[in-house]
């Protein structure tokens, strides 16, 4: 069972087979946890969400498409989303900056640790090193904490179209990194 | 609908469409400017799979002790009620419930379609907004019915879920890809009254025969008997009956 595919895992759900919900629970149960915990910031709301998390990819098993991604890359989006839903209903001041700071320290991060990762990852972590850093904040926050420009404009003191142009200008410069990975490409 | 939105004022926002932060009002004239422009479409694309990494860049964590047999729990909690089902009903109404689909909202699926799983968050943040109001507790009677084809004898090509109350919702997914050349194009939502009047629900698009729709509408489960699907030109492509059912979150049955 433990070398079942993630697909099939998730397509056995709909059996009720607790053998194979352990499976996917344990196979996933760290991506799921690590996004809501970086995202609430709470150990008991990123448990919930991560309860959440699954609960809804059992629900919505079906309606998963392998051709749009990883049965990962789906769990991260959903538990992302529910813990952004979480805390928008939850929190009204913005995102304190020594999280901010540690979590763009985790982003950014490229040694060793992550050898493992895909070269796509490894770019984009390199490439977020090297935004300035009011676009890399800029960035992480509605793109992590799902912060609207305008949240990012009162955080930050800026007026709202310098929020959005550091947003967009830091997209600009991370789909560049992707394109040329995907083109086998290694220019900067 | 708003449809103003220009090329330029896409692009603008389109970095914060796809990181799922553009407000609504915004985001439903972007949605509806992507919806006719494909190079903006192609523009977008891109764009969401760098939302799509960066949340990938996200480390694991370790969860708390006990997490794992607390989550499985909920997953698994009866498998008996699967029983006696054996079409495409038993799927979408059986052990799984179906209720997760319905809060799907047009907009959402668009998106979807485009932006793979950053428009399923978009779809997931609706969704809740939807499941959350006042729309189906669990186990309340809902209609359901099997979507059958028109033109191919009854043909199962999708399924329909029609909720009662305030606000009620309709949602459907179609999936008219059999026979000959797949439909393409705007579809109508009709709902079917018992005293054999119409309603008009809506429309929305069909991509070689595939959509997913769900809309606010009123729903009287006494007085509603069907839904049909027609194209621009009257002609019906599918039709259900509806019938009350019991839509159940983990152990349901009809
Ligand atoms: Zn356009």
């Amino acid at each position: 069972m433990d070398r079942l595919p993630d697909e099939a895992l998730l397509s056995g759900l709909a059996t009720g087979d607790p053998d194979l919900a352990v499976t996917f629970v344990r196979r996933f149960q760290h991506r799921v946890f690590g996004v809501a915990m970086a995202v609430t910031g709470d150990p008991q709301l990123a448990e919930d969400i991560a309860q959440q998390t699954f609960e809804r990819a059992w629900r919505h098993a079906q309606i998963y498409d392998s051709r749009r991604g990883s049965v990962a890359t789906w769990l991260t989006t959903i538990a992302h989303n529910l813990a952004i839903d979480a805390v928008r209903a939850r929190r009204t001041e913005p995102v304190a900056p020594e999280d901010l700071d540690a979590l763009l320290g985790v982003v950014t991060e490229t040694p060793e640790r992550w050898a493992l990762a895909d070269e796509a990852s490894s770019r984009l972590r390199a490439a977020l090193a090297r935004l300035p850093r009011e676009q890399a904040r800029a960035l992480v926050m509605a793109g992590i904490y799902g912060m609207t420009a305008q949240q990012i404009a009162d955080a930050e003191g800026i007026p709202l179209g310098t929020a959005k142009t550091r947003i967009r200008a830091a997209m600009a410069k991370l789909r560049k990194t992707l394109a040329s990975v995907r083109r086998g490409d290694h220019a900067e | 609908m708003p449809s103003d939105m220009s090329c330029e004022q896409l692009r603008e926002a389109s970095a914060e469409l796809a990181l799922g932060v553009l407000p609504g009002r915004e985001r439903a004239e972007a949605i509806a400017h992507l919806d006719r422009c494909a190079d903006c479409r192609q523009f977008i694309e891109p764009l969401c799979r760098v939302g799509e990494r960066l949340i990938g860049l996200l480390p694991d964590q370790e969860p708390p002790l006990g997490f794992e047999t607390r989550v499985v729990r909920r997953l698994t909690p009866d498998t008996t009620a699967h029983e006696g089902h054996g079409s495409a009903r038993a799927r979408g109404l059986g052990g799984r419930p179906v209720l997760a689909r319905i809060g799907l909202a047009p907009a959402a699926v668009t998106l979807a379609a485009l932006c793979g799983f950053a428009g399923w968050a978009v779809g997931t943040a609706i969704e809740d907004v939807t499941a959350s109001a006042p729309a189906a507790p669990r186990g309340e009677p809902m209609l359901v019915g099997d979507m059958t084809s028109a033109a191919d004898a009854g043909r199962s090509v999708g399924e329909v879920y029609a909720h009662p109350g305030r606000p009620g919702w309709i949602f459907m997914s179609v999936a008219l890809d059999g026979a000959g050349r797949p439909y393409s194009g705007k579809v109508t939502c009709l709902l079917e009254r018992s005293d054999g009047g119409t309603v008009r629900l809506g429309e929305f698009a069909l991509r070689e025969g595939q959509g997913d729709w769900g809309s606010t509408a009123r729903v009287d489960s006494r007085g509603v008997s069907g839904a049909r699907l027609v194209s621009p030109d009257g002609t019906v492509l599918a039709t259900a009956h509806l019938q009350t059912g019991q839509v159940l979150t983990g152990t349901g049955q009809t």
